[in-house]
């Protein structure tokens, strides 16, 4: 079993620091000098870059980033630092390969390289999405039945039987474990009760975690979340969440959710920060394996240009350089019923395909509202087979998101976004079955995207 | 070029570069060259961090920019203040009292509520940053001893959201509601949920959040006709 005792004890005897210093002057100014020193930039035409030097120097320059700041203890305002022998020690130790899932619905993740020819893994769902108990299991269960979906997850409970969910009270824990029932019941009602899960969802501290650890909820071959905080920080109580999950056996899943536009900058700092989230998350979250989540500050989605670019070039520097498992979500700015979700959908699918990734998602409409469905799940994985398939290279799956931009990024600019709607408004909710607006919406997209160039989509 | 402008356009340029020691020295200088205060605060200060915060929306620069110029504006005002001797309703939004801003009980984000931080600061704001999970007493305590008009409180957590209705319930219970103006975001509030709990109002950007701070903190706030 790794040890947490060295963590712990250097959260409590690092040098000492204000959040301010650490933001600023430490992860802003160091991060900024680092992107220099490599000559990192990006080009917005170039949104899958195909250079390997960059690739390279982002992850390079990453490791340096890593090595140089260490991570910010914010429960005790301490600096946890490791040396490099640490950091590589944690990259190595990282598995190439992990089984979620029992049975015959278990699968295997592995370490994908750039341009491989193995279909990603389709993790269906909406992380985090707040969704009303009502909507809760006929919505997971919309995903679920899709057979191209190898792992599911899902949003979080904002009600239970009518009484409103609050972080870190009592009900979070009924909550979880309510949420865990869903699960549970839905991958039974479909025929997949092995089937791999990434959940807890429904409490944001550490009891909904500690509350599921039970092979009646999440069984030790599911999976769970471990964020760092923005940027480069870790807490108490999410080193808790991966204590937890180290005891008991199950996977513990970083999430590093960069901003694009934040402390780190521009995308080409984004990276160099998300590649040193990744190799400190090792060591600070405990991790077996990695979540890509860049968000750009301003537009709140995946995307964007600049986040397409981030999670490219991230995929690509570990594939090249230390290979490990790398699953992207996908959290497009629209939702439900509009065309839109659907080519960003494609859009984050090709990038993270090509580039060496799995994929999560949709957290649709940004993850802010219920108003994700099993369709836009359905054609994420399609997308990723169909780019596998067709053993796309990284020029043509860079024209083939530009021309998909042109489909969509107008949304970044409307002042409500484009939400679309719930998922009861979406789907039949007897027959789970997408409501016929929508399923015309998806062969149309499906026939345009084919037409750009994504012939396998078949 | 005269001497005042290439003053004011130095300290403008020092805002937008977050340069802080040279905003200082250069608010040194434009007093020493007889510049009036006041047009040193509104043409060389403000204008900079209006340019900044406009910069910031339309993403030519990014958060340690933006910090930087909020750093470089405190440098400055520190310097100033006293010279001028304002009075504190003589601030640039016409409410001197500091903001106090806050991620409520439970909730650990603070990137939003650190951006609308330094847009408030580049605005000519003094901000109170109580940093995250905050309870709403604590929020009440600090607003009431800085003396504050105004309390912005941020939420991303749909779960942490209960927690701003509470605040606003603490603040009628005690009966000090009408002594604040509080303002609500983060990527759980929508403007239906603003409205619901009683807050005065919430923003969808930052640069948006500033313009509400400063109508609703103007002595007649019809007269900014913004948000």
């Amino acid at each position: 079993m790794r040890s947490y005792y060295e963590l712990l004890h250097r959260m409590d005897v690092g040098p000492a620091l204000s959040e301010e210093q650490w933001d600023l002057d430490q992860v802003a100014m160091t991060t900024r000098r680092i992107v220099e020193k490599y000559k990192l930039t990006w080009d917005p035409q170039v949104v899958v870059p195909s250079d390997p030097g960059l690739a390279d120097a982002v992850f390079t320059a990453g490791l340096e980033l890593a090595r140089e700041l260490g991570v910010f203890s914010r429960s005790t305002g301490r600096v946890v630092r490791f040396d490099e022998h640490e950091l590589e020690e944690g990259m190595r130790r990282l598995p190439q390969a992990l089984v979620l899932g029992e049975g015959k619905d278990a699968r295997t993740l592995v370490a994908r390289g750039v341009g491989d020819d193995r279909p990603p893994m389709v993790w269906a769902g909406n992380p985090g999405a707040p969704t009303p108990e009502r909507l809760f299991l006929p919505m997971v269960m919309s995903w679920m039945q899709e057979p191209i979906v190898d792992l599911v997850t899902c949003g979080a409970l904002v009600d239970l039987d009518g009484q409103e969910i609050r972080t870190g009270g009592p009900l979070e824990i009924a909550a979880t474990r309510r949420e865990l029932e869903y699960m549970r019941t839905g991958l039974r009602r479909v025929g997949r009760p092995g089937m791999g899960m990434l959940a807890a969802q429904s409490s944001v501290s550490e009891l909904g975690d500690l509350a599921v650890a039970h092979p009646d909820y999440l069984r030790p071959c599911d999976a769970h979340l471990v964020p760092m905080l923005n940027e480069l920080k870790i807490d108490n109580r999410n080193v808790a969440r991966a204590v937890n999950s180290l005891e008991y056996g199950m996977w513990n899943a970083s999430l590093p959710c960069v901003m694009v536009g934040g402390l780190a900058g521009g995308p080409p700092g984004a990276a160099v920060v998300n590649v040193a989230s990744f190799i400190l998350s090792n060591l600070a979250c405990l991790s077996d394996y990695h979540l890509c989540h860049p968000i750009d500050l301003r537009r709140t989605a995946t995307s964007t240009r600049g986040v397409l670019w981030v999670q490219s070039v991230v995929e690509q520097a570990f594939a090249r350089n230390q290979p490990c498992v790398i699953v992207s979500d996908i959290y497009p700015k629209s939702g439900a019923l509009t065309s839109e979700l659907l080519y960003e959908t494609a859009a984050n699918a090709i990038a993270i395909t090509v580039c060496g990734g799995h994929l999560e998602g949709c957290g649709s409409a940004d993850g802010k509202a219920p108003n994700g469905t099993g369709l836009e799940a359905r054609w994420m994985g399609e997308v990723g087979h169909a780019v596998a398939r067709q053993r796309l290279g990284l020029e043509e799956a860079n024209a083939l998101v530009l021309k998909l931009l042109d489909r969509y990024e107008h949304v970044f600019e409307l002042p409500e976004g484009n939400p679309g709607v719930s998922f009861d408004k979406a789907y039949d909710m007897t027959s789970l079955t997408p409501a016929p607006k929508w399923l015309a919406i998806y062969e149309d997209v499906k026939a345009q995207t084919r037409q750009m160039g994504l012939g396998a989509l078949g | 070029m005269s001497i005042p402008s290439d003053v004011l356009r130095a300290l403008r340029s020092a805002i937008e570069n977050g340069q802080s020691e040279l905003a200082s020295q250069t608010v040194r200088e434009a007093l020493a060259a007889g510049i009036d205060p006041l047009v040193v605060m509104e043409e060389g200060l403000m204008d900079g961090a209006g340019a900044l915060g406009e910069a910031f929306e339309c993403g030519r620069v990014f958060l340690p920019e933006l910090m930087l110029g909020g750093r470089a504006l405190k440098s400055a005002m520190a310097v100033l203040t006293p010279v001028v001797q304002v009075r504190r309703e003589s601030s640039p939004a016409g409410a001197p009292a500091p903001i106090v801003v806050a991620t409520v009980l439970t909730d650990i984000h603070d990137i939003g509520k650190n951006v609308v931080a330094a847009m408030l600061s580049a605005s000519g704001f003094e901000v109170i940053d109580l940093g995250v999970d905050v309870p709403p007493k604590t929020i009440l305590e600090r607003a009431v001893d800085v003396d504050a008009r105004l309390i912005g409180i941020s939420a991303l957590l749909t779960t942490s959201l209960p927690y701003m209705r509470d605040l606003i319930d603490l603040l009628v219970s005690k009966g000090v509601r009408d002594r604040f103006k509080v303002i609500v975001g983060g990527a759980a509030v929508s403007a239906e949920y603003a409205a619901r709990i009683g807050s005065d109002g919430t923003a969808p950007n930052a640069a948006q959040a500033a313009l509400l701070a400063k109508r609703l903190l103007a002595p007649h706030p019809d007269a900014l006709g913004v948000v």
